[in-house]
């Protein structure tokens, strides 16, 4: 039961986390930031870095060296002048001899590489690259395509094809999923939904880290400075660790919500006209109501553990040691999470659902991005429910034995004591 | 029936009996002295008091009930380690520790303005506890003991740390509250603040009451054949006198046991005799700290620190 002791806890703590600019800078910093990581990362991603690459493409017919020159100049990147191309003729037995002739410009890099095509590639299409740096992606990105188109018209010329019947030998198969669910519908699914349970357990894991940390020493500060008995003449350790847990847990909760409001407001309203390429997600209230009941008990686990190593500990060195073994808990789920993004029906992704802790992330990545029947969502929420029964008493005893001592860093014997004493 | 009551208090750890067995009484509106060596198990017993700690056996009695939460919310608690949340500001501080006790609202703000006022605190009202000095916070914390109105207020080691014209202050706010019918509970090793301010005392030794009692029925009982003087000049010769049994030095105080107290006029003469001024003669009283001495020794004792446990 919530009293006053425990009410005027939760208020101080509100006052020193939710009402200071540092939870304003905090709140508008990390979407900042983690936009900012993102889109660096597909800014690194789309950056090349080919712009003036120099190939010599070389074939062993001069008809085929006249279609690819024919094909190669009218694509833009060579119109552009990001890929300078120039072409020749060469037989493949004096081809040694031809980039042993050339060898000095590929080391010193006025050439970037020569592409060698057989007339053996018309019917294996296997072709040769001889470069200084001879697995460049980048460069058989670009090219690969327009060989390839090269070399099928080549192939078909001869087997009077339409333009039409040629088109569609040009083509590659593309995948469209289609989600098949409960409801009557199938309905078509990008990668929305994908990129929205990212986000979820980006939101989740970045909240949990940063706010145990700001508990643990919040919690280490009172022991040190001595307050704590004064606290502990007036609340008991129990009232105070449990308005610990609500005030730190109400400040994350509203940071979260103001972190998902944008979110909740683009993908279930129509307020907003979006742009084409915004992806259609599909997702209503129901699955923020979930996500955010799960992170709500995420929050209180992660609480009541950072709090107890807080208290067990006196200095932020040694205390980082006992907060290690938490921080895993947050981390290896963190990982898994993205282990679901090639198949999120992985068996370990499954077992993890149901794993203590583990839970906490993987459930609520895992439905949003597959339907997963209610009674194993609620399964789910009980597991969260009973760690947190089982793990606080534990948790409990230890932070009231702990908050009181000092001296030595206690050792696992030490606590394994401290557990078994009857205070 | 008496405010409170310890019976038996005992409290282990590992091998140590940091409290042993220990029993006492406080009267209701009573300055009640716990005086004893550092490391006597003061603090313990006040810990427990307070249900800070719980207590290995024994029981603590609550106008006659055992204590709880009630007891707590009518305390005002000064630790011997003082601790102040540093961010905070001054008033806001004094408003929390209040808060936590129930009692919160304007009369409360009002009554937390006047004593930061009196501790001449107005000024800093609205300054973080971190850019205090010293003796202020020592001050802030004091308020913070007694701004929800306290009938109990449990003060240990108070005057440590602190200016002597705080320290006078702060006597004079603690028989203010005794005037008020309020209980006052103060551990102290320093045996002349506790003489004067207490009526009742517990003599706490290597965690065991060695005395317990109203302090001028102590001081009668073992004040008998007893001189409490202050002089200068040596007064060596009194070592080996035939009339006089015993002679104990304190600070500027010496206590002479006498084999027979008809015998004072006959002290007083030698005294003179021996070209000693007397500063103060008294017969039939003696210093606590003689008193401490007689029964517990001065044998050294380690100190003990629950906290290394």
């Amino acid at each position: 039961m919530i009293n006053y002791r425990i009410l005027a806890v939760i208020k101080r703590e509100l006052r020193e986390k939710l009402m200071t600019k540092s939870f304003i800078v905090m709140t508008l910093l990390v979407p900042v930031f983690m936009f900012g990581l993102i889109g660096i990362q597909v800014l690194m991603a789309g950056y090349k870095g080919d712009k003036g690459t120099r190939i010599v493409l070389i074939t062993e017919m001069e008809s085929l060296t006249d279609q690819c020159r024919g094909y190669l100049s009218e694509q833009d990147f060579v119109r552009d002048g990001t890929y300078i191309l120039s072409y020749d003729t060469v037989s493949k037995q004096s081809l040694k001899k031809h980039i042993e002739s050339s060898k000095k410009e590929i080391l010193s890099e006025k050439i970037n590489g020569i592409i060698y095509i057989p007339s053996t590639a018309l019917k294996t299409k296997k072709i040769e690259y001889y470069s200084k740096t001879p697995n460049n992606a980048v460069v058989f990105e670009k090219l690969d395509n327009c060989i390839n188109e090269v070399l099928i018209d080549r192939y078909f010329s001869e087997k009077d094809l339409t333009d039409e019947e040629l088109n569609f030998v040009r083509k590659n198969v593309s995948f469209d999923g289609f989600k098949v669910s409960e409801k009557e519908e199938i309905e078509a699914e990008g990668f929305g939904k994908t990129g929205l349970a990212m986000l979820f357990s980006f939101l989740i894991y970045m909240s949990v880290i940063f706010s145990s940390g700001a508990t643990l020493n919040s919690v280490l500060e009172e022991k040190n400075s001595k307050v704590v008995e004064v606290l502990l003449s007036s609340v008991n350790s129990r009232e105070l660790m449990t308005g610990k847990i609500i005030g730190c847990t109400i400040t994350m909760f509203v940071q979260m919500v103001i972190w998902l409001l944008p979110v909740i407001i683009l993908t279930t309203t129509s307020w907003f006209a979006l742009p084409d390429w915004w992806p259609d997600l599909n997702i209503g209230y129901g699955q923020f109501i979930y996500f955010l009941i799960n992170f709500l008990l995420a929050c209180i686990i992660f609480q009541g553990l950072s709090a107890t190593v807080g208290a067990m500990f006196d200095n932020p060195q040694e205390a980082q040691s006992g907060f290690f073994p938490v921080i895993i808990l947050i981390m290896i789920p963190f990982f898994l999470c993205f282990s679901m993004i090639r198949n999120p029906s992985n068996p370990i992704a499954i077992a993890a659902s149901y794993i203590p802790f583990a839970t906490l992330m993987v459930m609520p990545f895992r439905s949003t991005i597959v339907d997963i029947p209610v009674w194993k969502l609620v399964l789910s929420q009980l597991i969260n429910i009973a760690t947190i029964m089982l793990i606080f008493p534990i948790s409990g005893k230890l932070y009231r034995i702990g908050i009181l001592k000092s001296g030595t860093k206690p050792t696992l014997r030490e606590v394994f004591r401290w557990l078994k004493s009857p205070e | 029936m008496p405010a409170l009551e310890v019976r038996n208090l005992t409290k282990i750890f590992g091998e140590i009996r940091a409290v042993d067995n220990a029993s006492f009484e406080v009267p209701e509106g009573s300055i009640f002295g716990l005086i004893g060596r550092n490391g006597a198990g003061k603090t313990t017993t006040i810990r427990m008091l307070m249900n800070i700690f719980i207590p290995t056996s024994g029981k603590i009695i609550f106008k006659g009930a055992p204590i709880d939460q009630t007891f707590r919310a009518r305390v005002g608690y000064l630790p011997e380690e003082r601790g102040l949340y540093k961010k905070m500001k001054v008033l806001e501080t004094v408003l929390f520790f209040s808060e936590v006790k129930g009692k919160r609202g304007k009369r409360v703000t009002e009554k937390a303005r006047e004593y930061l006022e009196r501790f001449e605190l107005t000024n800093r009202i609205n300054a973080k506890v971190e850019t205090l000095s010293k003796g202020n916070q020592q001050k802030v914390q004091f308020i913070s003991t007694l701004l929800h109105d306290p009938d109990f207020l449990v003060l240990d080691e108070p005057f440590s740390g602190m200016d002597p014209i705080n320290i006078n202050l702060l006597k004079d706010i603690i028989q203010e509250k005794r005037r008020d019918g309020k209980v006052i509970i103060l551990s102290t090793h320093l045996m002349d603040y506790a003489e004067k301010l207490c009526d009742h005392i517990a003599m706490i030794h290597k965690g065991q009451v060695i005395l317990n009692g109203n302090l001028s029925e102590i001081k009668t009982d073992y004040s008998k054949n007893s001189v409490k003087l202050m002089h200068e000049g040596d007064i060596s010769f009194l070592d080996n006198h035939p009339m006089v049994r015993n002679v104990t030095k304190f600070g500027n105080s010496v206590g002479i046991e006498l084999t027979d107290i008809n015998q004072t006029q006959d002290l007083l003469k030698l005294l003179l005799e021996h070209n000693v001024k007397i500063n103060s003669f008294d017969v039939n009283d003696i210093a606590l700290n003689e008193i401490f001495v007689k029964l517990a020794g001065s044998a050294p004792k380690e100190e003990f620190n629950f906290d290394k446990l």
